[in-house]
């Protein structure tokens, strides 16, 4: 107990002379947080800019732009000419365009039929695909307009016109997030996925750097010379912090910026917990693995890095190829996920969960594979340094 | 006469650098690691992961209370749309909601008893889809599914209605669709995933991996106290110049070969769309690259451990490829990022990228962005001149310096033996 409270006080003192541990971890998930929450702090993007090239200048036709530009989504940049339009497209200045054609007005009058063309650049995701459901809900809303006048000229009321002009009407619902707020869906993963990320190099980098500096054996004979000891003394101040920085993103999700959670904010803390020690132990595992500091930081960056993409919030793991699918499992972040989407969302309960607290918890088992190996090396410091 | 010694004595002392360089960086495993597996690696993998990038036959749950001819019609379509699949027709909701807590269906179309009813009679009917939010593509495939067929019914019915109010189905047919509009969704029909995002990613894995590579290098020289810093004393007169420009070379050298690889050859290999010419791919590359490099030059003054820049900027990737704005739009980002986007070169190269080889614009396309690749290269090349010429006299210093850290330390009473001890990096 001793050897554990001498090596806990040697770790602080290494931490304090070094404000890079402070600095990547306490540091790193405070600015991730500020960026993400401000970047996204609209939920939805407001005034995406549409092009509009109005070739028939009718009344229709100005107040169809009107309309266009007082939805939220939208705000209409005028073009004279549809080469112009087309040319911010492709630079990427626009989400959007419309033609409206010449005779508009007359032909809609005379029942001819006019073509509204619109073009949508699909390769801004986001931007282009609310812009292109903006542009049809206008085209539409045009539409039924048109029709109100002709019904209303035949004597219907307005009940029996508004069944003519929409006979179905979808009313749609989004479970776990009402608002579609794209930052609810987004932060909510994105930031966990960058404390995985701390707490494995930073684990890493301070169970490698005392095989770098040479400094392994000190700790093994504050140790007492036993390593589960060593390791027991040098994880449970990051454990701490690492678990206080998790619950504090937590109660900053849910609590104060309030994001929906269908759920409790106490499993969550447990969700942010084991996230914690799957990751520590996954960092364990790579620095035993390759107990050279340079190597295993590699490592520990190409793995989390891909953690992201493999979480599966983004494009979902079953629209992978198989061979990816099962790869998924090896990331803490994607059991996190799946927790998450169970007690956020549908607020399931253990019932909903309990299989990936225990994918979690057999992260744990990687470490003992690998402790002999890392004690050798801490013992010999045969390795190369950097 | 003296003039051109001078010149030849600059000349000589720029290659000799180039090679110092080139040995460092070749010599070091970590480095190689960086610059050749890693920036290959990224781009193979994700064009694996994300080898297909759309959801299609997304599982629905289904209740149809209704059970008439227009709610069958509705629900066919649906089902044949490539956004949906019905998988499931529950008898209740609350089946169908045990069955979405289950991530079996990632949606639910409910149709209430009085829809086929209300559609008879010449009513509105309603029906209401609950969308699983776990990720956003299921939301898109249930909306787009749901609401292309609820267009398309909506024409249908109107029209029916039109012809039982008299209309012959000419009249019928102008009537419910005063105006018609065509689609036209150029480069990316099926919003597909893999072709935004590989797009965006590409370039930015060479700025990110050269960055990480370079900062490797300069961290573990300065670890060694060789930073190439010290550089400019060693030569024949004072020139900064010449060792930026003599290592910038040596990656210029190696990254042309990574560059063309990642922008031309990954996307070839995978079928990726490539729509502009290469060359003009290597003219950007060419401003990108070099754009680049005194970026790193310039931030890797930051790093002095070779492990630091890993610890400290690994998360910075993820943020330039918002950044770039490739997902959520540009003219949603708040004010105070867009000017930090101006930051990275990332934010240039990635958008020309996405305009020029997937949009496929033309060099003037991407003029705007190459100029601004052009600002920032000569920023940046003042910025790293500065930071080497602050560095230098650091290094100068340092004695001073550490005396008068000694003298602090003391008065504040720190061990400095024992904490070498411990730490003694």
């Amino acid at each position: 107990m001793r050897d554990i409270w001498n090596i806990i006080r040697r770790e602080i003192r290494i931490w304090r002379e070094r404000p890079l541990y402070i600095i990547a971890s306490v540091g790193v998930l405070l600015f991730n947080a500020v960026f993400y929450l401000t970047l996204m702090r609209d939920g939805l993007p407001k005034d995406l800019p549409i092009g509009v090239v109005d070739l028939d200048q009718s009344s229709t036709s100005r107040s169809f732009c009107q309309q266009l530009d007082a939805t939220q989504l939208g705000q209409v940049i005028y073009y004279d000419d549809l080469h112009l339009a087309r040319r911010d497209m492709e630079t990427g200045r626009l989400t959007s365009f419309l033609v409206i054609p010449e005779h508009f007005n007359a032909d809609i009058q005379a029942s001819r039929q006019p073509h509204i063309g619109y073009y949508v650049n699909s390769l801004y995701f986001v931007g282009g695909a609310l812009a292109y459901k903006d542009i049809l809900t206008m085209v539409n809303l045009t539409n039924g307009a048109v029709q109100r006048q002709f019904y209303r000229a035949r004597g219907m009321n307005e009940r029996e016109i508004r069944a003519r002009i929409q006979p179905i009407v979808l009313d749609q619902h989004q479970i776990g997030n009402p608002a579609t707020n794209y930052g609810v869906y987004l932060n909510g993963v994105l930031l966990p996925g960058v404390l995985e990320m701390i707490v494995i190099l930073i684990t890493i980098y301070s169970v490698g750097a005392e095989l770098k500096y040479g400094t392994s054996r000190h700790l093994l004979r504050t140790a007492g010379g036993s390593m589960d000891k060593a390791m027991l003394g040098k994880l449970l101040p990051c454990t701490l912090l690492f678990t206080l920085m998790g619950i504090f993103m937590e109660l900053l999700l849910f609590h104060w910026l309030q994001y929906p959670i269908h759920g409790s904010l106490w499993w969550m803390f447990l969700d942010v917990l084991l996230l914690v020690a799957a990751s520590e132990a996954m960092g364990l595992f790579i620095i035993g693995l390759f107990p050279v500091l340079r190597l295993a930081i590699s490592v520990g960056a190409i793995i989390s890095v891909l953690g992201f993409s493999l979480a599966g919030f983004s494009l979902p793991v079953e629209a992978m190829p198989p061979y990816v699918q099962g790869f998924s499992a090896i990331f803490p972040l994607r059991h996190y996920y799946l927790f998450h989407v169970q007690e956020t969302i549908f607020g399931s309960g253990m019932a909903g969960w309990w299989k990936e607290v225990v994918h979690l918890l057999l992260f744990l088992f990687l470490p003992p594979l690998v402790t002999g190996r890392l004690e050798r090396a801490y013992i010999r410091q045969d390795y190369e340094r950097d | 006469m003296k003039g051109t010694k001078n010149i030849g004595a600059w000349i000589r002392d720029a290659y000799r650098i180039f090679f110092h360089e080139m040995r460092l960086i070749f010599s070091d495993a970590g480095v190689m690691v960086i610059f050749f597996v890693g920036g290959l690696l990224y781009p193979v993998l994700y064009n694996l992961i994300y080898s297909h990038g759309t959801v299609d036959d997304m599982p629905v749950a289904v209740v149809d209370n209704s059970g008439g001819a227009y709610s069958r019609r509705y629900l066919e379509k649906v089902d044949a749309t490539r956004e949906c699949e019905i998988l499931i027709y529950c008898a209740s909701m609350s089946e169908a909601q045990r069955l979405m807590q289950q991530q079996k269906v990632h949606g639910i179309i409910y149709i209430p008893s009085d829809f086929d009813a209300s559609l008879v009679r010449g009513e509105q009917g309603h029906v209401s889809t609950y969308a699983d939010m776990s990720s956003f593509l299921y939301y898109k495939c249930l909306t787009m599914g749901t609401s292309l067929v609820m267009l398309d019914e909506m024409h249908e019915i109107q029209v029916e209605r039109c012809a039982a109010s008299g209309m012959d189905a000419q009249q019928a047919y102008q009537a419910v669709q005063p105006v018609l509009s065509d689609e036209s969704m150029p480069y990316n029909r099926p919003f597909s995933y893999t072709i935004f995002f590989i797009s965006a990613a590409l370039l930015l894995v060479i700025q990110q991996t050269m960055f990480y590579g370079s900062s490797l290098l300069s961290g573990t020289l300065r670890e060694r106290n060789r930073s190439f810093a010290s550089l400019p004393d060693q030569l024949q007169g004072l020139g900064i110049g010449r060792v930026l420009l003599g290592r910038g070379a040596a990656y210029f050298s190696i990254y042309l070969v990574i560059g063309t690889l990642i922008a031309l050859l990954i996307p070839w290999l995978f079928h990726f769309p490539q729509r502009s010419e290469w060359w003009e791919v290597e003219v950007l590359l060419l401003f990108y690259i070099v754009d680049c490099i005194f970026f790193c030059f310039t931030w890797s003054t930051l790093i002095t451990r070779r492990e630091t820049v890993f610890v400290l900027f690994l998360s910075v990737s993820p943020m330039c490829l918002f950044l770039t704005g490739f997902s959520w739009p540009m003219t949603a980002i708040p004010p105070f990022w867009q000017k930090v986007a101006l930051l990275f070169p990332s934010t240039f190269g990635c958008r020309a990228f996405i305009n020029l080889n997937t949009a496929g614009g033309t060099l003037e396309t991407i003029a705007p962005e190459i100029r601004a690749m052009t600002l920032q290269t000569v920023i940046y090349y003042f910025l790293s001149f500065l930071a080497v010429f602050a560095e230098n006299k650091v290094i100068e210093h340092r004695d001073a310096l550490r005396r008068v850290r000694d003298r602090l330390d003391e008065r504040r009473g720190i061990d400095r033996e024992e904490d070498r001890r411990i730490i003694a990096g």
